[in-house]
């Protein structure tokens, strides 16, 4: 074995010019395909951490208005949703439909604190918007069940708020007030947002400062044991059906309810990431491919430059077996280690992708794993022995006679 | 040692050419032969089935009692590797390998360790008197030196027989004086037979006896 690599040394050494530029060729589609697979997968990353902060298994509702006459009733309705529509959806939208929440959302205000004013949001949410919105707390504490019966004057501020009413970083927050509508506020917690990031207080709270006393800002709906495309569909529809009833328009009037299903929007984003994914190796592939093609060609030549010289070795005893496996093995020792220099250099560079683009909205942790890396390698061996296969049949058909006459 | 009977050649084609017609041939074990004959006689021909690189249409040839005959390529490879030692006129040695690289190829295809192989090519080339040329390239060596890295070469498998095709036709008069009287020491002192393929009758004059062939006959 050793001898055999020493044997492909030798002749590769022998013609390194034309060793190095058809191997440029394969470290350039390994290159690219590892940093085309590194920046698929930082898209994917940050996507994945989208759909959790998200929460996955949530239906969102808001009300609209209505663009079909219904009932006798006349288009153009404006269509509220009512704290009484929690009730109604857990009763009767069928085995899908977990617990139900409201939110409402108040307008924009000035939060103060000491000296320090910022214009934000709040919002009145139940103790399991921390769950159903991965809200993760990072200093004090959420809302709970006793603010909400009280109806504390508590907030939880993002922390991008915390940062700028309570300079530098809003270690001094918690349990510092804040006065938001004229009413002051003891901040409670600080917690992480993901991409929402208003200021959360109790629902019921919010309920008394809100200037109707029914109306909510949306709806949101955990759902239950949905697994499939159709489970959600299924839901979404039991859902538009229950709150068409009771509001009285057309369940297929999609501008009367607004619905973010989160749950089928994920499932066809990941579709969509799938696609990425398998469309991002094929190019990768592709531009291996071209490197692959450009061996193979060079073993052709190198074959036939050859003819004399395998001559020689048969005339001294090389089975067409050596013949073969020496070919290959060029091939393959060509391929993997202008490969590995791939691999290496496309990591650099995945690396500084990943140290430019962080905090980016676009990507998230766009590097290749280590078994990324050995399939990669794997497909180059492969790879290179079929460069090498078809050049090597075509030396094993040289008749010893007649290659040492090819001068 | 070597024995032909009624060997026949064609080289088919539009037209198609018999080469060899009939050819009755026995080399002793010990003999250092030539085969002398004009160009297109057939001599290459009758070398190259010798040599095993090429096969045979009718007759029978026998190397060392082994009859040799549609052989599959890795047998003839092997017997080539193990029974003959080849020189031809152009030297045919790898550029890119060192005189001792050269010589110890033919135990490469036997499985020898590097450190063994190397080894025994340096004795054969010590044989040559070459020992000091052992690192050097072809392009770096004369005609007469490149002619005894082949000859090296050659013997490094202790071969049955060695076949030399115009082995001086590259030479001048005195290299190659010197390249015959290695064959003759080759044959003297270690009793190799030696069959020599040449159209130059002073090469010719020097061995033990002459087979002389003409269009596919042998004429003496």
């Amino acid at each position: 074995m050793l001898d055999l690599i020493n044997e492909i040394l030798q002749t590769l050494n022998h013609n390194k010019l034309r060793t190095a530029l058809t191997g440029l060729a394969v470290a350039w589609g390994v290159f690219m395909l590892i940093v085309l697979l590194s920046v698929a997968r930082g898209v994917t990353n940050k996507f994945q951490s989208f759909q959790e902060g998200a929460g996955s298994k949530v239906v969102q509702l808001w009300g609209g208005y209505t663009s079909k006459p219904y009932n006798g009733l006349r288009e153009g309705r404006g269509v509220k949703l009512r704290d009484n529509d929690i009730s109604r959806l857990e009763r009767a939208s069928g085995s899908h439909v977990g617990e139900v929440s409201s939110v409402i959302y108040g307008e924009a205000q000035t939060i103060t604190a000491g000296t320090r004013s910022i214009n934000g949001e709040y919002t009145g949410m139940y103790p399991s918007a921390r769950e159903t919105e991965r809200h993760t707390v990072i200093s004090g504490r959420y809302i709970n069940q006793k603010d909400m019966d009280q109806c504390a004057h508590v907030m939880v501020l993002s922390e991008d708020f915390a940062r700028q009413l309570f300079p530098p970083d809003g270690a001094k927050a918690v349990g510092s007030r804040v006065s938001c509508k004229g009413l002051s506020f003891l901040v409670i917690g600080v917690y992480k947002a993901n991409w929402y990031r208003d200021n959360i207080i109790p629902y019921t709270t919010a309920r008394h400062m809100a200037a109707n006393p029914e109306e909510v800002g949306s709806l949101k709906i955990q759902l239950a044991d949905v697994n499939s495309e159709t489970d959600g569909e299924t839901a979404e529809s039991d859902i538009r059906r229950t709150v068409a009833d009771a509001h009285n328009f057309d369940p297929e009037d999609e501008s009367a309810l607004f619905v973010n299903n989160r749950f089928l929007n994920g499932l066809k984003a990941q579709g969509a990431m799938n696609i990425l994914s398998v469309s991002v190796w094929v190019l990768g592939l592709l531009s291996l491919l071209s490197g692959i093609v450009g061996i193979s060609n060079i073993m052709f030549v190198s074959v036939k430059e050859r003819t004399h010289e395998i001559g020689i070795r048969r005339a001294i005893g090389a089975r067409p077996r050596s013949i073969l496996v020496q070919i290959i093995a060029e091939a393959i020792a060509i391929t993997t280690i202008f490969g590995y220099i791939g691999i290496v250099s496309g990591t650099a560079v995945t690396q500084v992708i990943g140290a430019v683009s962080k905090g980016s909205d676009a990507l998230e942790n766009p590097t290749v794993s280590l078994a990324l890396a050995f399939e990669v390698t794997l497909v180059l061996v492969i790879a290179g022995a079929m460069a090498g296969l078809f050049p090597a049949l075509k030396a094993l058909k040289v008749k010893p006679v007649e290659a040492l006459r090819d001068e | 040692m070597i024995e032909l009977k009624n060997i026949n050649k064609t080289y088919p084609g539009a037209v198609p050419v018999h080469v060899l017609k009939g050819i009755d041939m026995h080399v002793r074990k010990g003999e250092l032969v030539s085969i002398m004959g004009a160009s297109g006689s057939g001599k290459s021909t009758l070398l190259n089935i010798l040599g095993i690189l090429d096969n045979y249409d009718t007759g029978e040839y026998r190397l060392d009692g082994k009859l040799i005959r549609d052989l599959s390529e890795n047998r003839a490879a092997e017997y080539r590797n193990r029974m003959i030692g080849f020189v031809f006129q152009s030297f045919n040695l790898i550029n890119y390998k060192t005189a001792v690289e050269n010589v110890a190829l033919p135990l490469f295809y036997q499985g020898v360790s590097r450190r063994k192989r190397n080894m025994l090519a340096l004795e054969q080339l010590e044989k040559m008197g070459l020992r000091d040329r052992a690192s050097h390239l072809p392009g770096e060596m004369s005609g007469g030196q490149k002619q005894r890295v082949a000859i090296a070469r050659a013997m490094i498998t202790n071969p049955s027989i060695i076949l030399a095709d115009e082995p001086t036709g590259a030479l001048d008069s005195q290299t190659s004086k010197d390249v015959m009287q290695v064959f003759h020491d080759l044959n003297r002192r270690d009793g190799k037979t030696i069959i020599i393929v040449t159209h130059d009758p002073g090469v010719g004059a020097q061995t033990d006896r002459i087979i002389r062939i003409s269009d596919g006959v042998i004429v003496d």
